[in-house]
């Protein structure tokens, strides 16, 4: 390829070049036989791989592993998002404390802390935190699976216990993962389902002798607990009531299932 | 499903076969190409607000060539062992190696056709454009971009891996119309 026109008449090949350049080379391809058999050697080497290369597709395999990433994705994206006015209010009474009424809001935080004692039960605080942290931060999943029959075993290598897990994807409520979270100083099992747009954390762990309420509702999410063999089991999401209770429902049934 | 996902799924995903073939033109293995794909696939997600452009394909394959990159300098931290395209370039002949080394161009491994391995024998460098061009049919300004490079480069690396290709091509061809008695 000597001549100095070769890149023009590649150009000319791919369809890059403009009408007036094209004419000129069409020109120039009349007299220059060397830019002639480059011409042609294009054309065939097309005409080749056209004919020759496999039109890959992408495996149907490959194809729903993505979506699937996709959906983890868009469901974090959509609980971030969900999650930050729920920070946003924390600096709010933290600044209130350095100001002229810090005091009377401390006495006031105080008297709330003294009067509702069964809100400020530590393993609350931890639930909420660990399920707001899985929101804001990439720790949603650990393992990521809609078949419980891969997250199941998991558990038994990451965490002390051993929780019921199913997907109710027919009921709404789709298994998408498990995770590992520190609460009471234990490895606890958090089981994650979306439903909708909701994430549903399902944490367990040893149960221990203190009693829990059955619900409440901190900072706008909704914690309900049970207990169920010896495991004491939560279930936090920024679903309804009526939405959180579904799944609860569900876990309890098959619970109840599984001891008969 | 939100609005913002249906439109990714709308303009970007007819774009995933694209994404895919050109992932098993770069990768190393069927298996690193599955993997560029879905990092790519979500790093697109991610950054898909911030799309201005109307060439998607463009910029969905602009990423899948940087989670190639990026895979690529991890695997070479972690192995610490030269690349076996880096001897192609000792021989300047050796623009193409006649018997590919199977682990370097994924696609060779299972190509049944002449012309597939060959262009997985090609550099690196020349695969790509000759792979964008010809196979998904893009043009200079889009493969400059995708590549990161000026297009007289582009333009240049295409006619000599073009060169490259129809040579050894012949050679092949030749070499098998000798060996049938």
């Amino acid at each position: 390829m000597l001549c100095p026109d070769s890149l023009r008449v590649q150009a000319y090949f791919d369809g890059e070049a403009d009408a007036i350049t094209a004419a000129d080379i069409e020109r120039h391809l009349e007299h220059c036989d060397e830019c002639r058999t480059l011409h042609r050697s294009l054309e065939q080497l097309r005409t080749a791989l056209r004919r020759d290369l496999p039109h890959t597709q992408i495996p149907a395999a490959l194809r729903a592993r993505v979506m699937r990433s996709l959906d983890v994705e868009s469901l974090l994206g959509t609980a971030q998002h969900r999650a930050r006015p729920t920070w946003r209010t924390r600096p709010f009474w933290m600044g209130a404390t350095s100001g002229g009424l810090g005091m009377a809001a401390v006495a006031a935080t105080l008297a709330f802390l003294v009067l509702s004692p069964r809100l400020t039960t530590p393993v609350v605080d931890e639930l909420l935190n660990a399920h707001v942290n899985s929101l804001l931060s990439t720790h949603l999943i650990d393992v990521v699976s809609t078949d419980q029959h891969t997250v199941k075993p998991w558990f038994a290598g990451h965490t002390d216990v051993s929780p019921l897990v199913a997907d109710f994807e027919p009921q709404g409520y789709r298994l998408v993962g498990g995770r590992v979270d520190y609460l009471e100083h234990q490895r606890a099992a958090v089981v994650v389902y979306r439903h909708g747009a909701h994430v549903v954390n399902v944490f367990s762990w040893a149960a221990t002798r203190r009693s829990l309420p059955a619900r409440l509702t901190r900072n706008g999410y909704h914690l309900a607990f049970w207990k169920a063999d010896d495991l004491q089991y939560c279930a936090v999401s920024d679903a309804g009531w009526e939405e959180l209770f579904g799944l609860v429902q569900l876990l309890q049934d098959l619970g109840g299932r599984a001891a008969r | 499903m939100d609005d913002r996902r249906r439109r990714f799924e709308a303009q970007v995903l007819p774009h995933l076969d694209a994404a895919y073939r050109f992932a098993r033109w770069l990768a190393r293995s069927p298996d690193d190409a599955d993997d560029i794909v879905q990092e790519a696939i979500l790093r697109a997600f991610r950054g898909f607000d911030a799309l201005r452009t109307s060439e998607v394909k463009a910029w969905l394959l602009t990423i899948v060539r940087n989670c190639h990159s990026t895979a690529l300098k991890q695997q070479q931290r972690r192995a610490q062992v030269p690349l076996p395209e880096e001897h192609d370039t000792q021989d300047g002949h050796a623009l193409i190696s006649t018997t590919p080394d199977p682990e370097t161009a994924s696609i060779r491994r299972d190509a049944e056709h002449t012309l597939a391995r060959l262009i997985g024998g090609l550099p690196d460098d020349y695969r790509e454009v000759l792979v964008l061009r010809e196979i998904e049919d893009m043009r200079y300004r889009e493969i400059a971009e995708v590549t990161n490079l000026p297009i007289g480069t582009v333009m240049s690396r295409l006619a000599r891996a073009r060169s490259a290709l129809k040579e050894h091509w012949v050679l092949q061809a030749s070499g098998e119309s000798h060996a049938v008695p």
